[in-house]
C-alpha cells in the first residue's frame, strides 16, 4: 500500500515499507540504478534532525522490520531487528530483568535503528554512557543493496574494523541499518532521585561538590526555572521555586542507593533544599525527565556541548526569558527549549551568541528556518575525513543526501 | 603497493630519516634492527631498514611524507607488546617508534579527561593520578609496558573490562597522522561533536589508519572498596554455571577470573597462596564500588556459588591477601615456564553461556592431538586464553599445538563467538577473517580503510586480507607464539 510522507518539510516522498531485508536490498538497487535518494525512516520521532532535504527521492520506512532474532538473556545480549519499537524492546528486555540502559522519549514510537542513527541519549548517560557503548554488532545495506556486517553477538570482540560505531550516530547516511546485537545491563534492583533547589551563585559549588562527592550519581541533570516547572508538572509534582534545580539519580543495589542518598543530605544538604524520592516514587520524575527532550510544544531546540566545568558559567549565561534550559551537568551537554513564541531573528541571535562558547547545533526548528541557520554549525577539522568516509561508502550519495554535516 | 627499500635505497632512507628527526633517532645498523624484527608474535620476522624515533608531531608528518615520495612503507610501534604481529615491518620500510614520544600533556580531573601522546606506558597516567583518587580503567596484563598509543590502535581489554568496558570506552579523541602526512583531530574533550565517530573506529585500527600522535582519555574514579571471593569447584561446569548466575542475578562483578586445575599446580608452586590442588577449578570474583552496597552483593554471590556445589567460598579478608590472589592471577603466565618448556596462548570468545561447551571442547581437543592445555582467563565476558604447553625443539609437537589451536578457534567462531577478545588479528589471525566475515563485510571494512590509507602504505598487509599478496604463511609454527 502505498504512502507518503514529508521530511523536515521536503516532499511529498512516496514512502514504502519493506517486511524482509530482500525487499530493502531491492528498492536499494532501484533507487541506486537511478541514482535517487532514499530516506530512511524509523519512528519519525527525530526526522527534525538535520538539515532539509534537497533531493527528491523515496522514503523508506524501517516499520516493517521488527522481529527479535535472538534474546540469549544469559549472555546478556540482544539481536534484533532495526525497525523495532523501542517501548517493545524494552518490554522484551525486562521480563528477563534486564534493559539497554539508553533514555529514549517517545518510546511507543521511536525504533532502535533511529534512535542509533540519531545516537539517542538523555540523562542516564552519565553512568551508562552511550549508544557507542552497547550496540556490539551490526547489519546494514550497503549502496549497492548488499548486506554486510561488523562485530558479532559477544561482548568482547577485536576482529576488524569497529563500524559499529561509524554507523552510530551517522544519521543514516552511510547505509541502512537491518540489524543490531546490544550488550545489555542487568535493570537496577533501586532507584533514588534527589532534587536539589537553589539560587543561580550556588550552581557551581554544587556541581563541583558533586563531582569530588563520595557518592557515584548515575545523573547530573541541571534544569532552570522554566524547566523545572515543566519536568516538575508532567510528573504532577509540586515544583521547587528556585532559580535552579538539580537532579541527581543513583541506581543500584538497595544497600548502595540508601547509603547514597543519605550521604548527599550530608555532603550538599547546607548549599540547597534537597528532597529524596526512593524507588518508585522516583518513577514519575526520571519519566518526565525523560520525555522532556521531546516535548510537543517546542519549536526551537539548541544543543550545546561545553565542558562539564563551564556548564555552570554557560547556564547562567544562557538562561533568558522563554527558555526552559536542562543540562547533563557532568556530560557538558545543555539544552534550551523555546516554545511557540521563539522568532527566527531571536533564534539566530541566541545560536551565535550560545556558538561564541560552545559547539551548538540546532535539534529542532521549523524546517524553513533552515535555510537561514546554520544546523550543524561550522565544520571540524575531520570534516574532509568524513567526507572522505562517505564518499567510500555511499559514492552516489543515495542515502539522506544533505541532511548530515560537512554537506554529507 | 609500495616496496621495500632495496639495499641501494636504504641508506638514502635512512639519511632522510636523519635529517628529519636528529642522527641519535635513528637506528639503521643491522645490529639494532633485529630487535624490532619482530613483536611479542616472534614466528615470523622481518627487519625494517630503519627505525626512527620521533618526538614530535611535525617529525611524523615529515616522516610518513619522506616514506611517499620514497615509496616506501612504515608501521608504528608501541612497545611492542603485541601478540598478533601487529609490527611486523612486511616489506621492510620505516619503523616509527612511538616510545620517545612520552608526555601525559594534561589532565584534568574536574571534567574527567588527560592528554596523552602516545608513547605514555599505561600504567604511568594511572600511577600519575593515583594520589587524587583516579585511573585509566584499560589494564591489560602488560599495563606495566605497553603504550596507550598500543592500547587506542588494539583496543585493549583486561580483568575489568566486563564492567569498566575496553579500551574505546575510554577514549575520546585521537590525533591522527596519516599517511600523506595530513593531521586531523578528531573528537576530543567535549562530548557529542557533531560528525561520524571516527575516533570510534581508529581505536581498534591495529595501525592501518594513520600514526596516532596525541590522545584524549577519560579517566575513571577508583573504586571506594573491594570485597573480593575465591569459590572452590569440584568441575569446571560448576564455576562456569556460578558465573552465569551472578550476572543473571543483575549483579557485574569488577573482576571474574576463571582458573582450572592445570593453571593451579603452576600457580600454587609459584606464589604458595593455598590453593586447593584437587579442586576442578577456582573462581576470582571480585565486586568493587561503594562500601555501602558490597556485603549484599557478597553474600549473594556465596550464595550462588554454593547452590552450585561450591566446596567453599573463601573470602581476602585483608588488602594482602587480596593483593596476593590477585598476583597469583596476573601472574599465572609465568608460572607456566614450571609446566613445559614452550607454551601458546590463544585468544577466543565465545558468548559467556557456551563456556561450558567451549571448555569441554578444549579438554577433547587437548587428547585429541595430545597436548596439555591449561586455562585461565576473564570468564566474566566469555574471553578465553587456553595456554598449550609444549617443547618448540620437538617440531611434531609444534604441528600439533597448531592444529589444536586452529581447531578451538574454529570451535568459538561454531558457538558464535570470535577468534580475538584483545589481542587482535594483525598478521596472526589474518586467514580467520573471511571465516568470520563474508566478502561483502570485508570489502566494506576496504572501503573504510582506503578513506585513511588510499595506498596502503601504513602497515599493509595487517587485519585484513588482500587477494593475491598474500604473506608467507606456510612456516610451522606461526602460531606457537607468546
Ligand atoms: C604478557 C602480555 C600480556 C598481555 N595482556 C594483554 C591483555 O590483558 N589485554 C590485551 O588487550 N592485550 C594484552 N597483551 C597484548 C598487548 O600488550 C596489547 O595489544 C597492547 O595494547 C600493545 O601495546 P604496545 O604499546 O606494546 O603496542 P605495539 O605492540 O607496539 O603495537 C600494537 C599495534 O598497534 C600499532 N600501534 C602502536 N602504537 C601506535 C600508534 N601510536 N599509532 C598507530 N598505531 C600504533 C602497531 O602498529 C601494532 O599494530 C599482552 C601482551 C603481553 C606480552
Amino acid at each position: 500500500m502505498p504512502t507518503t510522507t514529508h521530511i523536515d518539510g521536503f516532499g511529498p516522498l512516496s514512502m514504502t515499507t519493506p517486511t524482509t531485508t530482500a525487499e530493502l536490498a531491492q528498492v536499494i538497487r532501484v533507487a541506486a540504478a537511478g541514482s535517487t535518494a532514499l530516506y530512511p525512516v524509523g519512528g519519525g520521532t527525530k526526522l527534525s534532525l538535520g538539515t532539509p532535504p534537497t533531493r527528491p527521492g523515496q522514503a523508506v520506512s524501517m516499520g516493517g522490520l521488527t522481529r527479535i532474532i535472538d534474546f540469549p538473556a544469559r549472555d546478556m545480549t540482544v539481536t534484533v531487528e532495526a525497525g523495532i519499537i523501542i517501548r517493545e524492546l524494552r518490554d522484551t528486555l525486562a521480563r528477563e530483568k534486564l534493559r539497554l540502559p539508553i533514555d529514549v522519549a517517545h518510546a511507543d514510537r521511536a525504533t532502535l535503528g533511529g534512535i542509533i542513527a540519531a545516537n539517542t541519549s538523555g540523562p542516564r548517560r552519565y553512568g551508562f554512557g552511550t549508544l557507542r557503548d552497547y550496540v556490539i554488532g551490526i547489519s546494514a545495506l550497503n549502496d549497492e543493496g548488499n548486506e554486510f556486517k561488523a562485530g558479532g553477538r559477544v561482548v568482547k570482540n577485536v576482529a576488524g574494523y569497529d563500524i559499529c560505531k561509524l554507523l552510530t550516530g551517522s544519521l543514516g547516511t552511510l547505509g541502512i541499518i537491518t540489524q543490531v546485537t546490544l550488550k545489555l545491563r542487568p535493570l537496577a534492583e533501586e532507584q533514588a532521585i534527589i532534587s536539589l533547589a537553589c539560587d543561580a551563585d550556588k550552581v557551581e559549588s554544587i556541581l563541583a561538590n558533586l563531582h569530588g562527592s563520595r557518592t557515584r550519581p548515575i545523573c547530573l541533570d541541571l534544569l532552570n526555572r522554566l524547566a523545572a516547572r515543566r519536568v516538575f508538572d508532567q510528573a504532577h509534582l509540586p515544583v521547587p521555586d528556585a532559580a535552579w534545580v538539580l537532579l541527581v539519580g543513583y541506581e543500584g543495589n538497595a544497600d548502595a542507593v540508601s547509603w547514597q542518598v543519605q550521604q548527599l543530605v550530608k555532603e550538599v544538604g547546607i548549599l540547597a533544599k534537597l528532597e529524596a524520592r526512593v524507588d518508585f516514587t522516583a518513577q514519575p520524575l526520571w519519566d518526565s525527565l525523560v520525555e522532556f527532550a521531546h516535548r510537543p510544544g517546542d519549536e526551537l531546540v539548541l544543543k550545546a556541548s561545553v565542558l562539564p566545568s563551564a556548564v555552570a558559567t554557560f547556564g547562567l549565561n544562557a538562561d533568558r526569558d522563554g527558555v526552559a534550559l536542562r543540562a547533563h551537568a557532568a556530560n557538558g551537554i545543555v539544552y534550551g527549549h523555546w516554545t511557540a513564541d521563539a522568532s527566527l531573528d531571536r533564534a539566530a541571535e541566541t545560536l551565535k551568541r550560545w556558538r561564541e562558547s560552545s559547539g551548538t547545533i540546532v535539534t529542532r526548528c521549523p524546517s524553513e528556518w533552515k535555510k537561514t541557520l546554520d544546523v550543524w554549525g561550522p565544520p571540524r577539522n575531520d570534516a574532509w575525513l568524513m567526507r572522505e568516509v562517505k564518499a567510500k561508502f555511499d559514492p552516489k550519495s543515495i542515502f539522506n543526501p544533505g541532511r548530515f554535516v560537512a554537506g554529507i | 603497493m609500495t616496496s621495500a627499500a632495496t639495499t641501494a635505497t636504504a641508506p638514502k632512507l635512512a639519511d632522510r630519516m636523519r635529517a628529519i628527526v636528529g642522527p641519535t633517532n635513528v637506528l639503521a645498523s643491522p645490529s639494532d634492527l633485529v630487535v624490532y624484527e619482530c613483536d611479542g608474535f616472534t614466528i615470523e620476522k622481518n627487519k625494517p631498514d630503519v627505525v626512527v624515533f620521533p618526538t614530535s608531531t611535525e617529525q611524523i608528518v615529515a616522516i610518513v611524507k619522506a616514506c611517499g615520495e620514497l615509496g616506501v612503507p612504515f608501521v608504528p610501534r608501541g612497545a611492542g607488546t603485541s601478540l598478533a604481529g601487529g609490527c611486523l615491518p612486511i616489506g621492510g620500510g620505516v619503523m616509527i617508534a612511538l616510545t620517545r614520544m612520552k608526555r601525559i600533556l594534561e589532565v584534568n580531573y574536574r571534567d574527567r579527561y588527560a592528554i596523552i601522546e602516545p608513547g605514555v606506558v599505561n600504567l604511568w597516567l594511572t600511577n600519575h593520578i593515583k594520589p587524587n583518587g583516579y585511573h585509566f580503567a584499560p589494564d591489560p596484563s602488560s599495563q606495566g609496558a605497553c603504550t596507550i598509543g598500543g592500547n587506542v590502535a588494539t583496543n585493549s581489554g583486561g580483568p575489568h573490562t566486563l564492567k569498566y568496558g575496553v579500551t574505546v570506552n575510554h577514549v575520546l579523541g585521537v590525533e591522527l597522522v596519516l599517511p600523506d602526512g595530513r593531521v586531523v583531530q578528531t573528537g576530543g574533550p567535549h562530548e557529542d561533536n557533531p560528525g561520524y565517530d571516527l575516533t570510534g573506529v581508529i581505536v581498534g585500527s591495529e595501525g592501518t589508519f594513520g600514526v596516532a600522535t596525541k590522545a584524549w582519555v577519560r579517566i575513571t574514579r577508583n573504586p571506594e572498596a573491594y570485597r573480593t571471593l575465591l569459590g572452590v569447584f569440584e568441575s569446571v561446569d560448576d564455576a562456569t554455571n556460578t558465573i552465569s548466575e551472578i550476572i543473571g542475578a543483575g549483579i557485574i562483578p569488577g573482576a571474574l577470573e576463571l582458573l582450572d586445575s592445570l593453571i593451579l599446580q603452576a600457580v600454587e608452586a609459584a606464589f604458595r597462596f593455598g590453593f586447593p590442588l584437587d579442586a576442578g577449578a577456582v573462581l576470582i570474583m571480585e565486586v568493587d564500588g561503594l562500601d555501602a552496597g558490597l556485603d549484599q552483593d557478597a553474600e549473594r554471590i556465596v550464595e550462588i556459588a554454593k547452590r552450585n556445589n561450591a566446596r567453599e567460598v573463601r573470602r581476602a579478608n585483608t588488602e594482602a591477601e587480596r593483593l596476593l590472589l590477585w598476583k597469583s592471577r596476573k601472574q599465572a603466565f609465568g608460572a607456566v615456564g614450571r609446566l613445559a618448556p614452550s607454551y601458546c596462548t590463544q585468544d577466543g570468545v565465545v558468548p559467556r553461556t557456551k563456556l561450558p561447551e567451549i571448555l569441554r571442547f578444549i579438554r577433547a581437543v587437548g587428547t585429541k592431538y595430545n597436548i596439555r592445555i591449561a586455562n585461565v582467563f576473564h570468564a566474566g565476558d566469555g574471553n578465553i586464553h587456553p595456554i598449550l604447553l609444549f617443547d618448540e625443539r620437538d617440531a611434531d609437537q609444534v604441528k600439533r599445538v597448531l592444529g589444536a589451536s586452529h581447531e578451538i578457534l574454529d570451535e568459538c567462531i561454531r558457538l558464535g563467538g570470535s577468534v580475538t577478545g584483545e589481542h587482535g588479528i594483525g598478521v596472526e589471525k589474518i586467514d580467520f577473517m573471511p571465516k568470520l566475515f563474508s566478502p561483502e563485510d570485508l570489502a566494506m571494512m576496504v572501503r573504510l580503510r582506503s578513506a585513511f590509507n588510499p595506498e596502503n602504505r601504513c602497515s599493509p598487509q595487517k587485519m585484513l586480507p588482500t587477494a593475491g599478496a598474500c604473506i608467507e604463511q606456510s612456516k610451522a609454527g606461526r602460531h606457537a607464539a607468546m
